[in-house]
């Protein structure tokens, strides 16, 4: 098939040289050392002016940290990682807080406004043409928030929007009621590193019956080298209240492996919704492998009161390796959780990722649909856990993954684990492996849709279902990053 | 992880196996350097055998009969009639199954554990170029007893499988089964029939691994738990580069028949060929209220509409059987089973 050919060129053409991202930035910066030990977790701490209680909390899981192993079962292969061989702080020159976007170093704002994202509130309503809509943005460079926009509109509403370490002077008994309560300091290896280590990430917690009046977005940058950058994100969403989060991350191209382990928790009370979407475009690595960010991320939402729903959706396109599995505890009684997922390796990219749905409470729901599409010489795995317990009765789940292969040096596979223990539970799971169909191709073609359009509309009709669950600022970020992504098969 | 200290079942196991050859012995160095698997053993995540085997403490016999020298070469069209018979305490056997070239061979096998058991058998099976062999494992009389059942098939080109097991479970049952699938028109239909009361499990594990181009695999496998009985599917097809056109299959079915039973199940795709068709799915449920009311409606009692309802819901593996006789025994073992449990 020439379709099949051209995109099979078109991708080994794309490798490297078009990830417009991976431009550096030069700022000056304080950087910490590298290496790891309890000195730099207390620079760490001392630099955010982080009460006692946290560094103490800090301290605790770096403890628990050393006695842990990198874990070994996912389906990714990369050498050891020297964790002393890292950085773990770079923040701004001094210690110096931005007060105002005019304390915000030029160089700054001009990387995030090549990004695309204005941090001038005037300009922001000019970010996405023909949408009406506001986004506030907080913007995360390195280990620290530069500039959160729209504070004073939101404070209006009552919701809180702040970088997790202004939260933690201005509402510590709010960060101290929820953190860690989603994914304990003690998760797993990387969480706890992060636990010991984060720097800055966002906060967020929206009052009872509130509707956020806007969405609410982080983007994460990574700009110094030798650097790690380990984001803490807490969302919480009171009774009856209801938020929108995006989340866009990049990172300069380097040929060393720059990591990335962020633990993100969700809390959904009563009758409360959040919906996640990440669009992750770390650098991926050269053509022959070479560099690229390990994003090793814990992501998990607790819908701790009934009725309450949270919705992760992530288009994830970048990074050397990704172990990422956003999670949800459906405690609450008719608690709803979904994951809608668009995974695309290239290159020498590998992905294990997927989710799980720990169903606890009577009547919860929840819904997977998760799209693979492997190309190059990646390998890609969905591994996901479905566990019904015995008190979840009138649980229900859904799960579909279908993988698509483009070339035949790639790899897909899919690992889903399923528990049940109670028979008033139905649980459906359905996978596919192909590649593009022929049938279908010819279908197309035969009513005058050329190779290239054919091929564009098999692969769109493939994502549809996810591309579907993004809010529409980031559907079309999301739509441009997989065309450059697959260009030649997305047209 | 260094070597572990060994629990009872562990070391008569050891010791029986002292001076084996082959597949015996590589069990037996495993078992010395690991010990017997847990969950902390990705492969045995939801069957934990040390576990189980806690409460063994002597060596015990396993019985072989149907194969002299624990080699068999059934001739074209034969039907072999294997029972393999497992005493109380740890004991294990091997042997090893050709089917020539172009032949044509059934082999029923019929496994019996006694209670405080743990029998572990091998079946190293070479399906040569043309031949076919058609295998019923039979595991109906382990319901007290530990029983691991393993095959290694070896499947050569234009060779074909069709292997159906049916199960009522024990204390831990399983029945593995890897098949080394050459493609090239060769077939391989694993399909799986078990229902489970009284606190029993059962572990259906299999791999298939397409090593060329061509392939199928197709395997249908249900199953019905009740009473604190638990049920583990875990299903891997790995599809080599070289495999293109491979068509795999998967589906595992199952009922839950009460609230204190459990099932868990594994259905893996590991595929490096873009052109083939690969699929699985994976269904958990309950009987269908709207067809139970039908047929009380029509004047069938819930009892025996529920019964008709689970065998019709799992006698469908059990039509790949081409015996019709033997379809129709073990149709009725179900059968009484069922009203055993109702």
């Amino acid at each position: 098939m020439a379709a099949i050919k051209q995109t099979i060129d078109d991708v080994r053409e794309l490798e490297s040289g078009k990830y417009k991202y991976g431009f550096t930035t030069d700022v000056e910066q304080d950087i910490a050392p590298k290496g790891l030990n309890t000195d730099i977790i207390r620079y760490i701490s001392a630099s955010k002016d982080e009460p006692q209680w946290m560094l103490d909390w800090r301290l605790a899981a770096y403890e628990r940290w050393q006695e842990m192993k990198s874990p070994q079962w996912a389906n990714v292969r990369f050498p050891e990682i020297d964790y002393q061989n890292v950085r773990y702080y770079a923040g701004s020159k001094g210690g110096v807080k931005y007060e105002s976007i005019d304390d915000v170093p030029e160089e700054i704002l001009a990387d995030f406004a090549k990004l695309g994202i204005p941090l001038r509130e005037q300009e922001v309503l000019l970010g996405v043409k023909g949408s009406e809509n506001k986004v506030a943005v907080d913007a995360v460079f390195d280990s620290v928030s530069v500039v959160t926009t729209f504070k004073a509109e939101l404070a209006k509403a009552g919701v809180i929007f702040c970088p997790i370490s202004e939260a933690l002077r201005d509402h510590p008994e709010l960060v101290k009621k929820y953190l860690g309560t989603v994914v304990p300091a003690s998760d797993n290896f990387f969480a706890t590193l992060n636990s010991a280590v984060f720097s800055d990430g966002s906060f967020v917690y929206v009052p009872p019956g509130v509707r956020c009046p806007m969405e609410l977005s982080t983007y994460f940058r990574m700009n110094a080298e030798g650097t790690g950058q380990f984001e803490r994100t807490l969302i919480i969403a009171d009774k009856g209240s209801y938020v929108s989060y995006l989340e866009g991350c990049t990172a300069p191209m380097r040929d060393e492996n720059q990591l990335h382990a962020a633990v993100v928790e969700l809390v959904a009370l009563d009758d409360a919704e959040i919906k996640y979407s990440t669009v992750q475009n770390w650098w991926p690595g050269d053509a022959d492998g070479k560099g690229g960010v390990y994003n090793f991320v814990t992501k998990r939402g607790d819908c701790r009161g009934k009725n309450s729903k949270i919705s992760w959706t992530q288009v994830e396109t970048g990074s050397a390796i990704t172990w990422k599995y956003p999670s949800c505890v459906l405690r609450g009684e008719n608690s709803r959780g979904e994951f809608y997922s668009i995974a695309v390796t290239n290159g020498h990219q590998q992905a294990d990722t997927g989710t799980k749905m720990i169903h606890l409470g009577k009547g919860t729901t929840s819904r997977i649909i998760s799209k693979g599409i492997s190309a190059g010489k990646s390998d890609q795995t969905y591994r996901g856990l479905v566990s019904v317990h015995a008190k979840a009765e009138g649980a229900r789940n859904f799960t579909q993954c279908d993988s698509l292969l483009i070339g035949d040096t790639c790899g897909a596979h899919t690992v889903p684990y399923i528990e049940c223990k109670t028979p008033k539970a139905i649980l459906e799971h359905e996978a596919t492996t192909t590649r593009l169909s022929e049938d279908q191709l010819f279908y197309a073609r035969q009513r005058g849709l050329s190779e290239e359009q054919a091929t564009a509309l098999l692969v769109n009709g493939f994502v549809r279902d996810v591309l579907q669950q993004l809010p529409m600022e980031f559907a079309v970020e999301a739509q441009k990053l997989l065309a450059v992504s697959l260009e030649g098969s997305v047209g | 992880m260094g070597v572990i200290k060994p629990i009872a079942a562990e070391t008569a196991l050891i010791d029986a196996l002292d001076g084996a050859t082959g597949w015996l012995a590589q069990l037996r160095e495993a078992t010395r350097v690991q010990g017997l698997p847990t969950r902390r053993h990705e492969m045995w995540k939801w069957s934990d055998l040390r576990r189980a085997a806690g409460e063994i403490t002597s060596a015990g016999q396993i019985t072989v009969t149907g194969a002299a020298d624990g080699v068999l070469e059934p001739a074209d069209g034969e039907t072999v009639e294997l029972s393999v018979s497992a005493s109380a305490g740890a004991s294990a056997a091997a042997l090893s199954v050709v089917v020539k070239s172009g032949r044509t061979v059934t082999l029923v096998e019929r496994y019996r554990a006694e209670a405080g058991s743990l029998g572990n058998i091998h079946l190293d099976i070479e399906i040569e170029d043309g031949a076919r062999l058609e295998r019923i494992c039979i595991q109906d009389e382990a319901e007290e007893g530990i029983l691991v059942a393993s095959s290694s098939i070896d499947l050569a080109v234009n060779a074909h499988l069709n292997q159906v097991a049916f199960s009522f479970g024990g204390k831990l049952v399983r029945n593995e089964t890897h098949v080394l699938h050459a493609g090239e028109h060769s077939e391989a239909h694993l399909h799986g029939v078990y229902l489970l009361d009284e606190g029993r499990h059962n572990d259906y594990t299999t791999s298939v691994h397409h090593t060329g181009p061509g392939g199928i695999t197709h395997q249908l496998v249900k199953g019905a738990v009740t009473a604190h009985a638990r049920g583990v599917f875990q299903g891997k097809f790995k599809v080599d580069r070289a495999a293109q056109l491979t068509d795999a299959k998967m589906t595992h079915r199952a009922l839950m028949l009460d609230d204190r039973a459990e099932i868990d199940a594994k259905p893996e795709l590991e595929i490096y060929a873009d052109n083939v068709q690969c699929a699985h799915g994976n269904a958990i449920g309950t009987l269908d209220e709207t067809a139970l009311f039908y047929m009380r409606q029509r004047g069938i009692p819930l009892v025996q509409a529920r019964a008709l309802l689970i065998e019709s819901y799992l006698a469908e593996p059990l039509d790949f059987i081409s015996d019709e006789a033997l379809r129709e025994q073990l149709r009725e073992r179900l059968r009484d089973r069922l009203r055993a449990i109702s």
